[in-house]
C-alpha cells in the first residue's frame, strides 16, 4: 500500500501555496508548482477560489495538468477565453476599482531582500546586452507585479537570494518604504511572501525587508540563514506543520497523477 | 475575391526580406509552423520581429540567422524547454540585436497597432529593468529603419498632472501570419478557442497570410457570424494547410506533438555537429574536474567516465547527437512542401494528436 505519511519538499511547497489562498480570491497561476498548489486549494483547501492565467483564460479548472498557460488543457476547461489584453485590462481595473481580490504567483532566478525579482538574465562577466545566462524574459510577470499582490516562488539558494540582483524584471518593494510610489507603481500592491523549499518569508511592515515567518518540519531557521545571501531576520519564525496523508493522496492520485510537476520518489 | 494560394506562392509573394513581421499563436498553441517552414525553405531574411509570446517558431528563425532585430517578451516552448535554446545562445554570444518589453506591453502595442493609435501610454514597466535598460540603444535604433528611435519615454499624463506614465511606440507591421481552424476563399476566418493577438495583427499588418486547417466555402463560413473573427478584406492570402500548426496545438483540432517538441528541445541544444563536439568536450572536462575534486565518490567518477565516452564518441564521429541543423534538415529542408511534411510525420502519428471532443485535447498522444 502506498505510504502517504511521507512527503517531498515540493509537496510541502504546493501545500504552503494552497494554504495561502483565501476564500473567493482570484488566483493568477502559471504552470508548475503554483498550478498544483492552486488545484489543491480548489479541490480541498479553498474551493471558492478562481484560478486565471495570463494568456486570458479565466476561472480555469483543468482535468489534466497543463504544461503551459496557453495549453488546451486550460482552454477547454475555463469560464471565458479572453485574449491576453483583456487579462491585462482586468488586472489594471481591479487596482483602479480598489478591489483586493487578486493574488498572483510569480517565480524567478534571483530575488533581493525587498522582493524584487529577476527573470531576465544573469550578467556574469557581461551585462544586459550580452549576459552570461539569458532567460525567457518577463512574460506576464512585470505587469502582474505592478498591479497585484504576489507570492513569489523560489528555490532557496544563496546564489539566488542576493543583496543586489542583476536586473529587476518584476518590482517588489523596490528599495523599501515608499519605494514603489517613487517608482510610479501602486504603493498598495506588492509581494506578500516568498515560498521556498525551506520556508515562507514575509516582508516587515516597517522596513519592507524579508524575514522568515515559517519553516517546515524538515528545515530550520539556521538552514534558511545559511542559504540566504543577505542578512535575514529569523527571530519571528514559527514551525508550519506538514500536510496530512489525505492531502498527499489527493496530490498524487487526483491532481498530478502523471507526475508532470511533482515527482514522487520510488519507495 | 478568391485569395487562395499555395503555401509556396503565398510566402513567395507576401514575405519579403527586411519585413517587419509578427506571427500569431501563443508559445506552443496555434503557431503558424507550416508557414515558418516555408519561409525557412525559401530563404527570406533580415526580419524586424515583434515576437509576442514566442516559441520554437522564432527560435528556429533566430537559429537560422533570419532575424535582424528581435523585439521580445517571452521565448520558450513552455512545458518542454525552459528558455528557447537558439534564442538564448544567440543572446549569450552577443549575436542577436534584441529588445525586451513585458508581455503586457508588447500585446498592448500590437492591440494599439490594430486600433491605429499614434503611440501608447501605459502604467507598466515602471521601476523595472525593462525601462532602465535598452537592448537596442538610441544610436543603434537610428540605423535600423524598421525599429523605432526610442524604446520608451516617461511622460506626464496630460489628464492627471503629476502622474508619470510610460509612452511606447506602436508597431508598424508589414506582415502578419496566423494559423486558424477555418477560413474561406474570401479571407474570412473562424478562430476557435482563444484568439490570442491574432486578430490584432491581422488588422494591423499591411500583408496578412492566413493558413487554415479547413478551407470552407464563403457561404459556409458565414452561416453563423458569431463565430467569425477576421474580416476577409484584411487578408492577403488564404492557404489550406491541414495540421499547419504542428507541432503546436490547435484548439478543437489537435494537441501538440510531445515527441517533436522533446526532439527539438534536445536537438536545439547544439547548433551543429561542431558545436555538439565542443559542448560535449566541455561537459566531459567539467565532470572530470568534479570527480577529481571528490576522490572516492563513485557516482561522480561514473558520471565523468560516461561524459568522457559521450565526448569521445562525438569527437570520433561514432555517435554525434542530433543537432538543431539536423532537426531542420529532417523536418524542414528535406521536405519539398507541407504535404510532404505530413507524409513524413505519418498518418498514425498525426491521428494520435487529434483532440478528443469530450476533453479538448488528445488523450492518446505519446506522453
Amino acid at each position: 500500500m502506498a505510504d502517504y505519511t511521507k512527503y517531498t519538499k515540493q509537496e510541502m511547497q504546493a501545500y504552503a501555496i494552497a494554504k495561502n489562498i483565501k476564500e473567493n480570491q482570484i488566483v493568477i497561476v502559471g504552470t508548475g508548482l503554483p498550478l498544483i498548489g492552486a488545484s489543491l486549494a480548489k479541490a480541498a483547501v479553498c474551493p471558492s477560489c478562481h484560478p486565471i492565467v495570463e494568456s486570458g483564460l479565466m476561472d480555469c479548472d483543468p482535468v489534466e495538468v497543463p504544461r503551459s498557460v496557453g495549453d488546451n488543457r486550460f482552454m477547454a476547461h475555463c469560464a471565458v477565453q479572453w485574449p491576453n489584453i483583456r487579462f491585462i485590462g482586468f488586472e489594471a481595473n481591479e487596482w483602479l476599482h480598489d478591489e483586493d481580490r487578486l493574488i498572483a504567483f510569480i517565480g524567478g532566478a534571483q530575488i533581493d531582500p525587498y522582493g524584487n525579482v529577476n527573470s531576465t538574465c544573469i550578467y556574469g562577466d557581461g551585462d544586459y546586452v550580452k549576459p552570461k545566462t539569458r532567460f525567457t524574459g518577463s512574460g506576464g510577470a512585470n505587469g502582474i507585479a505592478t498591479y497585484c499582490n504576489t507570492i513569489i516562488m523560489m528555490q532557496h539558494q544563496k546564489r539566488r537570494f542576493m543583496e543586489k540582483i542583476d536586473y529587476i524584471t518584476s518590482c517588489g518593494w523596490m528599495d523599501g518604504p515608499g519605494g514603489r510610489e517613487r517608482a510610479g507603481l501602486p504603493g498598495n500592491r506588492g509581494p506578500q511572501m516568498v515560498v521556498t523549499d525551506l520556508g515562507i518569508m514575509k516582508f516587515d511592515e516597517q522596513t519592507k525587508r524579508m524575514y522568515l515567518a515559517y519553516y517546515y518540519p524538515f528545515s530550520s531557521p539556521e538552514m534558511v540563514k545559511e542559504n540566504t545571501g543577505f542578512d535575514i531576520d529569523v527571530s519571528r519564525a514559527e514551525l508550519m506543520e506538514g500536510p496530512s496523508p489525505e492531502i498527499i493522496k489527493l496530490i498524487r492520485e487526483v491532481i498530478d497523477p502523471g507526475q508532470a510537476f511533482i515527482k514522487v520518489p520510488k519507495e | 475575391m478568391d485569395k487562395v494560394y499555395s503555401l509556396h506562392d503565398a510566402v513567395a509573394k507576401f514575405v519579403e526580406d527586411g519585413d517587419c513581421i509578427c506571427f500569431g499563436g501563443f508559445t506552443t498553441n496555434r503557431k503558424p509552423y507550416a508557414a515558418v517552414g516555408e519561409i525557412l525553405r525559401q530563404g527570406q531574411k533580415d526580419f524586424t520581429v515583434w515576437a509576442g509570446p514566442a516559441g520554437g517558431d522564432w527560435d528556429m528563425m533566430i537559429g537560422e540567422g533570419r532575424v535582424k532585430a528581435y523585439i521580445n517578451c517571452y521565448t520558450a516552448n513552455s512545458g518542454y524547454t525552459n528558455v528557447a535554446r537558439r534564442f538564448r545562445a544567440a543572446i549569450e554570444a552577443g549575436e542577436l540585436i534584441y529588445e525586451d518589453y513585458s508581455q503586457d506591453v508588447l500585446m498592448l502595442q500590437l492591440h494599439a497597432a490594430s486600433l491605429g493609435l499614434p503611440f501608447l501610454p501605459v502604467r507598466l514597466m515602471q521601476g523595472s529593468g525593462l525601462m532602465k535598460y535598452w537592448g537596442i540603444s538610441e544610436e543603434q535604433r537610428k540605423t535600423l529603419d524598421k525599429v523605432d528611435d526610442l524604446k520608451c519615454v516617461e511622460v506626464e499624463n496630460p489628464f492627471n498632472p503629476g502622474e508619470k506614465v510610460v509612452a511606447v511606440p506602436v508597431p508598424k507591421l508589414d506582415t502578419a501570419i496566423i494559423h486558424v481552424q477555418k477560413a474561406s476563399p474570401d479571407g474570412t476566418c473562424i478562430i476557435e478557442g482563444d484568439e490570442f493577438h491574432d486578430v490584432d495583427i491581422a488588422v494591423a499588418a499591411r500583408k496578412v497570410i492566413v493558413t487554415c486547417d479547413e478551407l470552407v466555402s464563403n457561404e459556409y463560413i458565414r452561416r453563423d457570424p458569431t463565430l467569425t473573427r477576421v474580416f476577409g478584406e484584411c487578408v492577403s492570402a488564404v492557404v489550406h494547410a491541414p495540421f499547419g500548426a504542428w507541432p503546436s496545438q490547435c484548439y478543437n483540432y489537435y494537441d501538440n506533438d510531445p515527441g517533436a517538441l522533446k526532439e527539438y528541445d534536445k536537438a536545439s541544444k547544439y547548433l551543429d555537429a561542431e558545436d555538439a563536439k565542443a559542448q560535449l568536450a566541455k561537459a566531459a572536462a567539467k565532470a572530470k574536474k568534479a570527480a577529481e575534486k571528490a576522490p572516492g565518490d563513485e557516482k561522480l567518477a561514473e558520471a565523468a567516465a560516461r561524459a568522457a565516452k559521450v565526448a569521445e564518441d562525438a569527437a570520433n564521429g561514432v555517435a554525434i547527437p542530433e543537432t538543431f541543423k539536423d532537426y531542420l534538415d529532417k523536418w524542414v529542408y528535406s521536405v519539398k512542401d507541407h504535404n510532404d511534411l505530413l507524409n513524413k510525420i505519418g498518418g498514425a502519428r498525426l491521428v494520435s494528436l487529434n483532440s478528443a471532443p469530450h476533453l479538448g485535447y488528445s488523450n492518446t498522444h505519446l506522453k
